[in-house]
């Protein structure tokens, strides 16, 4: 087999949007995506699919400008609801009786259309008011909820920033990089003019912050009582961002300096989110946690378990992946119970367990950013861009998410950052764009009647203006009973992102092995059984059959065990990293997801030196093996999250001072250079290209990493460990991966 | 004055140079004997108290050797030629060291001369180690109204502009919970604060601080003018360091003005029905847990700025429910105050700690109700702090005694710091304790007593602060040792009071004085005993005397005992025919006696319910530390009146004096009050003081103001100056302290233009019938 005819997504991953030719009434893709469009109409047809069936959702997806989901407001007549389902009103509803009643599409009740929701029918049936309903005619709709969708009133919009203010804090100058940051972020915050604004920073002790209206400067008060966690007042450790913007920024100013003295290296972390607890349960909001310390004071205080190589292979490796103390995750059931949302910054650069800080944002539907040995010189800008997108981008408070389906069928896992409050309600404090959700789902009868199943994604949240909505996705598919269908209407990027999720999940259980051998297996018999299938129709055996829909699925199932999250073993990623890259791929929408398994590889050198005036972000794209590196070259890898720029040794010296700014015979170790924009015409043309890959995705900002071949150790962890179809320590090259799995497919 | 009333003549100074003062001052040898004089032996010392002939040596003095370490005094024997010293107290032989060989007959040091048995001591000071300065931390109450807290205020930036320059200063606020103020943070102010409810121990209050030295703690600048000599240099170094706490007064007084003027009541919500949150016992906890981290050493007091009850967590004297009334005197004798034991244990504890580090607690109180000052008692008596009681925080009681402690020169209280008092004594002697503000330190000696008074069993006591008026009474017993008895006894017993203690200027000084006086054999004569009795100081002994056994015994009765006494000591002492009252006869050195114990009688000290709890403790603290004449005044106030037909005259202490063309200057110590007849009242009324033609009545109305102001001007706490006319409501303050012999008992016998009291009060006349009849009896 020639490794150069393997499949690789080096086109741009282009989302299903075929689905929406034969279902325009469908949600667009990017909001719900199944594994296979198609469902199976029995038990054993699905037996014999071995993928995950289910679905990836992204409910807040970002939808370019014109194509914003519509805001209905029902007014008087209150939303229009299924009686019996609750399923609501959406384009495959049908309407009957001279448009007096409607017939659900989830359960087929017929309800009555309220007087205010009358229109007759035309002489095909339609109501003729249709196309201007978007709630009728759009598969995605926002509708305004009036108050009986509120347990209480709508609660303003609340940051609270829980900033760890030990001397490693103030070392590696994180307290300036977040002071400037979110203080730039203040005008931009969501929820003008109700936005609340909190601080609490601590070491040892905890130090809260009051904003007395008759002050220009805060107050800090400390309780260093960490067996005993109280508040210093009964109110002001809140404040109104607009009514109190000059204290806010007068402590921001204050901040980097009055800790610049610091010599205290404990953490009571655990009191600190008490105390945050304590301050934020009126209103609940998002929790931004800064830790830059393992936390070794009071409750909560986690030990130096350390990654032991030991542990590995045994089967108590899984349980390093795991909250120590079981304080964090009852932590947060509380945070969640009272609408906290807590994202984890995390910037030592020791171990600071992850695995535990992590829970928090598992159940509360946040988010871990991960910075290990921050330095404020070289992560100032991801962090500033990371934190501004947290800040500002748009948030759905209060929320919670069901996502209902016709008859027959029904979901049975959720895996994402979420609280499952019963069985199909998953509570998510805060919930934004860049967050998806996965499940799987079941068939609940042994035959399935109906044509088509449909599902209706609904989350019901409080906007940050106030206003209580909810957001409706909509969408049908068709009940099949050809296997070949199912494989044809796959969607491998649903099943990849399905797969990602369940595999990290086993390793919170099993050994990273055992969760490699696991999703392997999984392809394995869905190819044999495609095999067979096609086998028998085509009587072509002996040859290496992909379905179409499929036949870039080893390759990121291969990339996914050669993921931080999973690959190798003790060696081959800290456990820290390990844990918050599991974390972050757990919340990863599918482009995301498909974009860090299988990164892009660009050749640039050209575009610096030669009079091309435009880079063309969709350059072509390189395999991800070391051939196609030309020592001649600069490369750039993208996965989404880290830039790789990587010089050839016979790249010409003068590009290579141009772009570093000064002789790079001075520069024996490139791994201290922070490449910034210097004047000459390579280095602006880099800087351009750069922000250009940077802009196709604002959800994340990729670090810059410089590299120039032959520098061992980092060339390999920087890049080449990264090439992923190159065989590296232990694991397969794409070749052999798929002869491995063709070997075993044969195999009965 | 009150001696004025037909005792002996004063003299201008009765306490002398050694400010000692005996209530006999001819001891009889044996214990039967001692016991016959009824009257303790008993000595009031003010161990500090100025005096312009007070002899100052700029060296250490020469001690005798062990285990005595009595001071050399004119009372040893000095053999020049051999240059020899021998004790009076061990009659050791003692060697004059090198530097004193050339004493002779007429060359003597200054400690040898006659009269000067007292003399003070100061070790040359060195450059090197200047005086620790004084540390000043004030703990204020924040659950108080809005006025209050601007009349706190007020005083308190005042006593800012005041402090010395080199005093370090801390700022403590509570309510609800504890706020320490950290001054020495720059960026923002900065507070640790601390929960109201739970009992922290110095230690983990240190901890928590960051200045146990365990964790790291805090953000102490290294730029920060250090604080070298009151504090731990190591902690310093350490970045732990006190310093952030407290500063100097001349670099923070920006910062505690800044402080003060945003300062706010506490903001924890008061419940209807409730009591305000204030946690009085853990803000005392954290001030004292916070002057631990200070050197040993260092002259350090808290001082507490209280506006009402404790209501949560120690030292708790009434629940936060206001249907609970704060516990009166009824209920302590009934023990139904249930958190009063309690809370007196917390303070004794926290006097104990405050001891252990050398530091004072002053509490000036201000509120309408009580606020505890009984159950604080041990801890600001224990430690000799200064306890003021008043009515608000802008009543002058309150701000003109506030600012007294900061003043310097004339007006100065002379606060001192570290005072240590031994007390030697010629064998026969044993000392039984102290009543007065001081701690044993338990250092028992072959003269430590059997029976204990106050605070016992040892010869040497702690004061953390003393000041130019403090006094105590040391409590005496004979105990002749059989050998003494042998051969020729000595004539002669001696007493020795050393005290070393830091000045207000931080200097260390040793006072020793050394007394003489007289054995007498008194079972045949006891023309000597009467000759040696000291009726005031007697009187006021009597009164620190049952103050104490009235809080020590359960169901004292103190009128009974008193009335016991008196009539004991008159028959033991007074001339008579047995069973003939008119033959009766009492030495002039009794005669006012029996006036003494009439007005304690009816004094505020033994009458305890005509008062709360706290204004019983504030009274007895300040009856126990204060001098013989002032004592004297607080039992059996002064009068003075003032009319056209004389000069301003003592007057009785009777209703008698009352008339409608007079004015009273009436001195109870605690207050002070000007009473105009009805006639002087009315004139005033019409304003004659203000025509040219009666300047005599506007010096008439104005002399008892201007005498009022000078005792006033002398006296700490100030006391509380009442304004009133005759038949006024206010006129209860004089009516109250006079002998009620006229009563409406006895109205028909009144003078045109007196008064009369309405009591059922026996008057002075009767008392005195009463004691001349049972002191004959058989
Ligand atoms: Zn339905
Ligand atoms: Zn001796």
């Amino acid at each position: 087999v020639d490794p150069k005819s393997l499949p690789r997504p080096l086109d741009v991953d282009d989302e299903p949007t075929s689905i929406l030719e034969t279902y325009p009434l469908n949600c667009h893709p990017r909001f719900l995506r199944l594994t296979t469009h198609s469902i199976p109409s029995s038990q054993s047809l699905l037996a014999r699919w071995h993928l995950p069936l289910g679905a990836v959702v992204h409910p807040l997806a970002e939808a370019p400008d014109g194509e914003e989901v519509p805001i209905v407001n029902f007014g008087p007549a209150g939303v229009i609801r299924c009686r019996r389902c609750r399923t609501y009103v959406n384009p495959y509803v049908t309407f009957t009786d001279a448009g007096r009643k409607w017939r659900c599409n989830l359960c087929a009740l017929l309800n009555d259309v309220p007087g205010e929701y009358f229109c007759p029918l035309d002489a095909s049936g339609r109501r003729s008011d249709v196309d201007h309903r978007p709630e009728l005619s759009k598969g995605s709709v926002e509708f305004v909820a009036p108050t009986e969708y509120m347990v209480r009133p709508p609660m303003p919009p609340l940051y609270f920033f829980l900033i760890d203010v030990s001397a490693s804090a103030v070392r590696s100058g994180l307290l300036e990089v977040l002071a400037k940051t979110i203080k730039s972020c203040l005008d931009e915050l969501p929820g003008f003019p109700r936005t609340q604004i909190g601080f609490l920073t601590f070491d040892s002790t905890l130090h809260f912050y009051i904003y007395p209206s008759s002050l220009t400067q805060p107050q800090m008060m400390v309780v260093a009582d960490l067996d005993d966690i109280f508040l210093p007042l009964p109110d002001d450790l809140l404040v109104n961002l607009s009514d109190s913007r000059n204290v806010v920024d007068a402590f921001l100013d204050s901040l980097p300096s009055m800790f610049q003295e610091n010599t205290n290296v404990e953490s009571a972390f655990g009191p600190a989110l008490k105390a945050a607890f304590m301050v934020m349960g009126q209103l609940g909001g998002k929790l931004l946690v800064f830790q830059s310390t393992l936390p070794s004071l009071g409750i909560g205080r986690l030990r130096l378990r350390g990654d032991d190589l030991r542990v590995y292979g045994t089967d108590k490796e899984h349980t390093l992946r795991i909250p120590e103390d079981p304080f964090y995750k009852q932590m947060a059931a509380d945070f969640t119970k009272n609408q906290i949302a807590v994202d984890i910054y995390a910037f030592s650069d020791k171990y600071s367990d992850i695995a535990s800080l992590g829970s928090l944002t598992k159940y509360t539907g946040g988010q871990v950013y991960h910075y290990p040995s921050f330095q404020a010189p070289i992560h100032y800008e991801k962090l500033r861009h990371d934190l501004s997108r947290d800040l500002t981008r748009e948030t759905a408070w209060e929320a919670v998410m069901r996502i209902r389906c016709g008859k027959g069928v029904r979901f049975t896992t959720y895996h994402g950052h979420f609280m499952l409050r019963s069985t199909d309600l998953l509570a998510l404090p805060a919930v934004d764009c860049d967050k998806a959700f996965a499940m799987q789902l079941s068939l609940e009868e042994t035959m399935m009647t109906t044509q088509t199943v449909y599902f209706q994604v609904a989350l019901l949240y409080t906007s940050s203006s106030g206003e209580r909505r909810i957001r409706v996705h909509t969408a049908a598919a068709p009940v099949v009973t050809d296997l070949g269908e199912m494989y044809r209407r796959a969607d491998t990027g649903a099943i990849v992102s399905l797969l990602s999720r369940l595999a990290i999940e086993n390793t919170l259980s099993h050994k990273l092995e055992d969760a490699r051998q696991l999703i392997q297996l999984k392809i394995v018999k869905s190819l044999k059984e495609y095999r067979s299938l096609y086998a028998v129709q085509h009587r072509l055996g002996g040859r290496l059959i992909y379905p179409e829909s499929l036949k870039l699925l080893p390759l990121y199932v291969l990339s996914l065990c050669k993921s931080i999250a999973l690959r190798g073993g003790y060696a081959d990623a800290s456990l820290d990293e390990r844990c918050a890259a599991g974390h972050s791929m757990m919340i990863l929408p599918v482009r995301r997801m498909l974009k860090l398994l299988y990164p892009s590889l660009l050749r640039v050198d050209e575009y610096l030196t030669k009079a091309f005036d435009e880079f063309e972000a969709s350059s072509k794209q390189l395999a991800l093996t070391a051939q196609s590196l030309d020592s001649t070259g600069l490369y750039i890898f993208d996965d989404g999250f880290s830039f790789t720029i990587w010089f050839g040794r016979m790249l010409p010296p003068v590009v290579l001072n141009d772009i570093l700014g000064a002789d790079s015979s001075f520069f024996p170790d490139v791994s201290k250079v922070a490449l910034c924009e210097h004047d000459n015409e390579a280095s602006r043309k880099l800087t351009s290209i750069l922000n250009k890959l940077r802009e196709k995705d604002p959800s994340g900002y990729q670090l810059c990493n410089v590299v120039r071949q032959g520098e061992q150790a980092r060339e390999t962890s920087l890049l080449l460990n990264k090439l992923i179809e190159d065989q590296t320590a232990g694991t397969s090259s794409y070749l052999d991966w798929i002869l491995q799995i063709y070997r075993q497919s044969q195999s009965s | 004055m009150a001696d004025m009333a037909g005792g002996p003549p004063s003299t201008a100074d009765p306490d002398g140079p050694d400010a000692v003062r005996m209530t006999w001052n001819a001891w009889p040898r044996s214990k039967v004997e001692a016991s016959k004089c009824v009257v303790p032996l008993a000595a009031t010392v003010s161990p500090v108290r100025p005096h312009p002939d007070l002899l100052s040596l700029p060296y250490p003095p020469l001690r005798c050797k062990p285990p005595c370490l009595a001071a050399l005094s004119p009372f040893c024997r000095v053999d020049f030629s051999a240059k020899i010293w021998i004790c009076p107290f061990c009659f050791s032989r003692n060697h004059f060291p090198p530097h004193y060989s050339a004493i002779s007959e007429s060359n003597v040091p200054g400690e040898l001369y006659p009269q000067y048995t007292t003399v003070e001591y100061s070790a040359p000071t060195s450059d090197a180690m200047p005086p620790p300065p004084p540390v000043f931390l004030f703990v204020i109450d924040t659950c108080v109204i809005d006025e209050e807290m601007e009349f706190l205020k007020s005083a308190m930036r005042r006593a800012v502009g005041l402090l010395p320059e080199n005093a370090l200063v801390g700022l403590l606020t509570y309510g609800t919970q504890v706020h320490l103020h950290e001054l020495g943070f720059g960026e923002m102010s900065k507070i640790y604060v601390f929960r109201g409810t739970k009992e922290m121990s110095k230690d983990q209050i240190l901890d928590q601080l960051g200045l146990s030295g365990r964790g790291p703690g805090g953000y102490h600048k290294p730029g920060m003018p250090a604080v070298a000599n009151g504090l731990h240099h190591h902690q310093q170094q350490q970045g732990g360091s006190v310093s952030r706490f407290l500063l100097p007064a001349s670099d923070c007084e920006y910062t505690l003005n800044a402080l003060l003027d945003e300062l706010q009541t506490d903001q924890w919500p008061v419940e209807s029905g409730s009591r305000a949150l204030r946690c009085t016992g853990v803000a005392l906890s954290v001030a004292a847990g916070l002057l631990g981290a200070c050197m040993p050493g260092t002259g350090a007091r808290i001082i507490a700025l209280v506006g009402g009850p404790c209501t949560v967590g120690p030292g708790m004297i009434v629940s936060k429910d206001l249907s609970e009334p704060v516990r009166s005197h009824k209920d302590l004798d009934k023990d139904a105050a249930p958190h009063f034991h309690k809370a007196v244990k917390f303070y004794d504890n926290l006097a104990k700690q405050l001891v252990n580090q050398g530091h004072v607690l002053d509490v000036f109180a201000s509120a309408l109700d009580q606020v505890g000052v009984a159950e604080m008692k041990v801890a600001v008596e224990r430690t000799g702090g200064l306890v003021v009681l008043a009515e608000s925080f802008g009543h002058s009681v309150f701000k003109d005694s506030f600012k007294r402690i900061f003043e310097e020169g004339e007006q100065s209280l002379g606060l001192s710091f570290n005072g240590t008092l031994e007390i030697i004594c010629s064998k026969d002697i044993k000392i039984q304790g102290i009543i007065g503000p001081c701690t044993s330190l338990e250092k028992k000696g072959a003269s430590c007593a059997d029976t204990v008074i106050g605070q016992g069993n040892t010869t040497s006591w702690k004061m953390c602060g003393l000041d130019r008026s403090t006094s105590l009474t040391v409590f005496f017993d004979v105990a002749p040792s059989d050998k003494s008895q042998q051969g020729i006894p000595n004539p002669q017993l001696y007493i020795q009071f050393l005290t070393n203690y830091q000045n207000s200027e931080g200097q260390t000084r040793l006072r020793v004085t050394t007394i003489t006086r007289k054995w007498v054999d008194s079972s045949a004569n006891t023309e000597e005993l009467v000759e040696g009795f000291d009726q005031e100081t007697a009187a006021v002994v009597l009164a620190r005397f049952i103050s104490l056994k009235m809080e020590m015994e359960e169901e004292f009765d103190a009128t009974r005992w008193l009335d016991r006494s008196l009539i004991r000591l008159c028959s033991r002492f007074g001339d008579y025919r047995k069973d003939d009252p008119s033959s009766f006869i009492i030495n002039p050195n009794f005669s006012i006696f029996p006036q003494f114990i009439f007005n304690l009688r009816r004094s505020q000290f033994v009458q305890v319910f005509n008062n709360s709890p706290d204004e019983t403790a504030y009274f007895r603290m300040l009856l126990n530390r204060e001098s013989v004449t002032n004592s004297v005044v607080m039992i059996q106030p002064s009068l003075l009146s003032y009319s056209f037909s004389a000069p301003p005259a003592p007057a009785l202490l009777d209703v008698a004096s009352i008339a409608a063309d007079r004015i009273l200057l009436l001195d109870a110590y605690f207050s002070v009050v000007i009473f105009h007849g009805t006639t002087v009242a009315q004139w005033r009324n019409m304003g004659y003081q203000n025509q040219p033609e009666h300047q005599a009545f506007a010096q008439l109305l104005q002399a008892p103001h201007d005498d009022a102001q000078m005792i006033i001007k002398d006296r700490f706490p100030v006391p509380r100056l009442v304004v009133c006319d005759q038949h006024g409501s206010q006129a209860r303050f004089l009516l109250a302290k006079l002998n009620p012999s006229a009563t409406y008992n006895s109205a028909h016998e009144m003078a045109p233009g007196g008064d009369i009291i309405f009591t059922d009060d026996v008057s002075l006349q009767v008392f005195c019938e009463h004691l001349s009849r049972l002191a004959v009896q058989s």
